[in-house]
C-alpha cells in the first residue's frame, strides 16, 4: 500500500527547502496523472515517502511576455492555455493542443508543468512545445539551470529533473514573421482520449512560398516525443505550390520506423502518421495561399 | 507508515468547515464520508466519468483527483448547494421537466458541469453545452434530454 506524509507549500523557496531537506519526495501539482497512479497503485510510480503539494504557489501561475520570450509558470492550467490572449495570439498551436486534452474538468486542473515533468509518450503539449523550441528552467536551493525541452526529456516518463529540483518556468521564443503552425491528433474518441498519435508542425514560408526552418514533432510515435530531422529537411526548400505530400508522408513513416523499429502497432501508425503530416501541411499551405491573395 | 493528519479549512456550499483529513483523502471522500454529502458520486475514480464533478472556486473539477489537503481556503459547491431556500436551481427543475434523468447516477455531475458552464457563459451555444459535458458519461445515454434541459435554462437566463 502506498503511504506518504503530505507536505504543502505556498512559496517556491519553501518548496525548494523541502526538496533539499527531504529525500524521496513526489511533487503534486494538478494531480490529473499522479492521483490516478496513486489510486491505482501503479507500478510506474517510484517509491516516495513525501508528497509535496505545490498547487497553491501563486508565483508559479504566470504568463508573461519578457523580451522575445513568452514565459509560462508550470502551474498554468490547460484551461488557461486555451483562454489566454498571449498564448492564443502567439502560439495558437499550444491552445489547440491544450483544447484536445481530457475534458473540461481535467483541463481545469491539469498543468503545463505536470504535462512536461510526467513526460508521457502521449503527452499532448510536448510535441508543440518541442516544435516551438521551448526551454525549461530548473531551480534547486543551490542553483538554477536552463535546458531545451527536447534535451530535458530522456525516455518514456523520464526526464533530467534532479530530486532537489523544481520546474519553475517554461520559456518559449516568439516566432518571427511568416511562421505557420498546426497540431493534429488522432484519439479513440474526441473527448478524454489519450492520443493514439499526434503531430506538431511549425514552419516558415517566405514570400516566394518556400518552406524554411520546418519543425516536425510527432507524439505517441516514438518512445518519447522528439524532432524528426530527416522529415524537416525534406520539407525545407520545397515550395507550397509543388510540394509532393505523398512523398513527405512516406519520409515521415520511414523516419518513425528508423527510430522505433517494426512494432505491433507499426502497420497502423505508418499510414496514420503520413496522414497527419499531410493534413497539417495541407492546412498550412491553404492558410499561406489565403494570406498571399 | 507515515500518515499525517492535515487540518484544512474551506467553504462548502456557503459554510466554512475545518476538518482533519488524511494524507490520501480525496475531496470526494471528505464530501461523502466526513460531511455526509453523498450527492456527489464515485464512478471511475480516475477522472474519466465526471460523476464526482463539483465546482471548486468557480470551476468544474473531478473531486476524485483532488486531495482535500490541497484545497485550504477554497470554495466548494456540491449538488446539495444548488437548491436554495427550498427552491430548486433552474437547472435542477429543467432536468425534471425535460426527463433528463434516467438511472440518475450521472445527474449530480452533469448538473455541476452545467452549472459551471452557465456561471461563466449564461448563453452557451449547443456546441458549447456539448463541450462542457464531454467529461460526463451517462451510461443510460440520455444526452439529448440533458442538453435540451440545459439549453432551456440558458434561453430563459436574463
Amino acid at each position: 500500500m502506498i503511504s506518504y506524509e503530505f507536505l504543502t507549500s505556498k512559496k517556491i523557496e519553501e518548496a525548494l527547502d523541502y526538496l533539499d531537506k527531504f529525500s524521496k519526495v513526489q511533487i503534486l501539482a494538478g494531480g490529473t496523472d499522479l492521483l490516478v497512479n496513486i489510486h491505482k497503485e501503479s507500478p510506474r510510480l517510484p517509491h516516495f515517502d513525501y508528497l509535496l503539494d505545490i498547487s497553491n504557489i501563486p508565483e508559479l501561475k504566470f504568463i508573461t511576455l519578457v523580451k522575445n520570450f513568452i514565459e509560462i509558470g508550470p502551474l498554468v492550467t490547460h484551461f488557461r492555455l486555451i483562454e489566454e490572449p498571449l498564448i492564443k495570439g502567439n502560439f495558437p498551436i499550444l491552445s489547440t493542443a491544450a483544447q484536445t486534452i481530457g475534458s473540461v474538468q481535467i483541463r481545469n486542473r491539469g498543468t503545463i508543468g505536470g504535462n512536461i515533468v510526467n513526460a508521457s509518450p502521449a503527452a499532448d503539449l510536448l510535441p508543440p512545445l518541442i516544435a516551438l523550441k521551448a526551454e525549461v528552467v530548473l531551480t534547486s536551493k543551490k542553483s538554477e539551470r536552463i535546458l531545451s525541452l527536447e534535451k530535458f526529456l530522456t525516455g518514456p516518463y523520464k526526464t533530467k529533473l534532479q530530486a532537489d529540483e523544481l520546474l519553475t518556468k517554461i520559456k518559449i521564443p516568439l516566432l518571427g514573421d511568416g511562421y505557420y503552425t498546426d497540431f493534429q491528433k488522432i484519439g479513440r474518441r474526441k473527448a478524454l482520449s489519450i492520443a493514439r498519435l499526434n503531430l506538431a508542425l511549425v514552419t516558415k514560408i517566405d514570400e516566394k512560398g518556400v518552406f524554411h526552418d520546418t519543425r516536425v514533432v510527432p507524439g505517441s510515435a516514438t518512445p518519447y516525443p522528439q524532432s524528426f530531422p530527416v522529415t524537416e529537411e525534406s520539407v525545407n526548400g520545397k515550395s507550397i505550390f509543388n510540394i509532393d505530400l505523398e512523398e513527405i508522408g512516406e519520409i515521415v513513416s520511414k523516419e518513425m520506423v528508423s527510430i522505433t523499429g517494426e512494432r505491433w502497432s507499426t502497420p497502423y501508425k505508418k499510414p496514420a502518421i503520413a496522414t497527419l503530416i499531410k493534413r497539417a501541411l495541407e492546412k498550412i499551405i491553404k492558410e499561406a495561399k489565403t494570406n498571399e491573395n | 507508515m507515515k500518515i499525517n493528519k492535515i487540518t484544512v479549512t474551506f467553504i462548502v456550499n456557503g459554510q466554512e468547515v475545518t476538518l482533519k483529513v488524511g494524507s490520501k483523502e480525496r475531496l470526494l471522500d471528505t464530501l461523502r464520508e466526513q460531511l455526509q454529502l453523498t450527492g456527489t458520486k464515485e464512478g471511475c475514480s480516475v477522472g474519466e466519468c465526471g460523476a464526482c464533478t463539483v465546482i471548486l472556486d468557480g470551476k468544474a473539477v473531478p473531486s476524485c483527483l483532488i486531495l482535500t489537503g490541497q484545497i485550504g481556503g477554497s470554495e466548494v459547491l456540491t449538488i446539495e448547494g444548488l437548491e436554495a431556500d427550498g427552491k430548486l436551481d433552474p437547472l435542477q427543475q429543467a432536468f425534471i421537466d425535460y426527463h433528463a434523468v434516467q438511472c440518475g447516477f450521472c445527474t449530480p455531475g452533469m448538473l455541476m458541469s452545467a452549472k459551471a458552464l452557465l456561471i461563466h457563459n449564461p448563453h452557451p451555444s449547443r456546441e458549447e453545452i456539448r463541450t462542457a459535458l464531454e467529461g460526463n458519461l451517462c451510461r443510460c445515454t440520455g444526452y439529448e434530454q440533458i442538453i435540451e434541459a440545459i439549453e432551456s435554462v440558458a434561453k430563459n437566463c436574463q
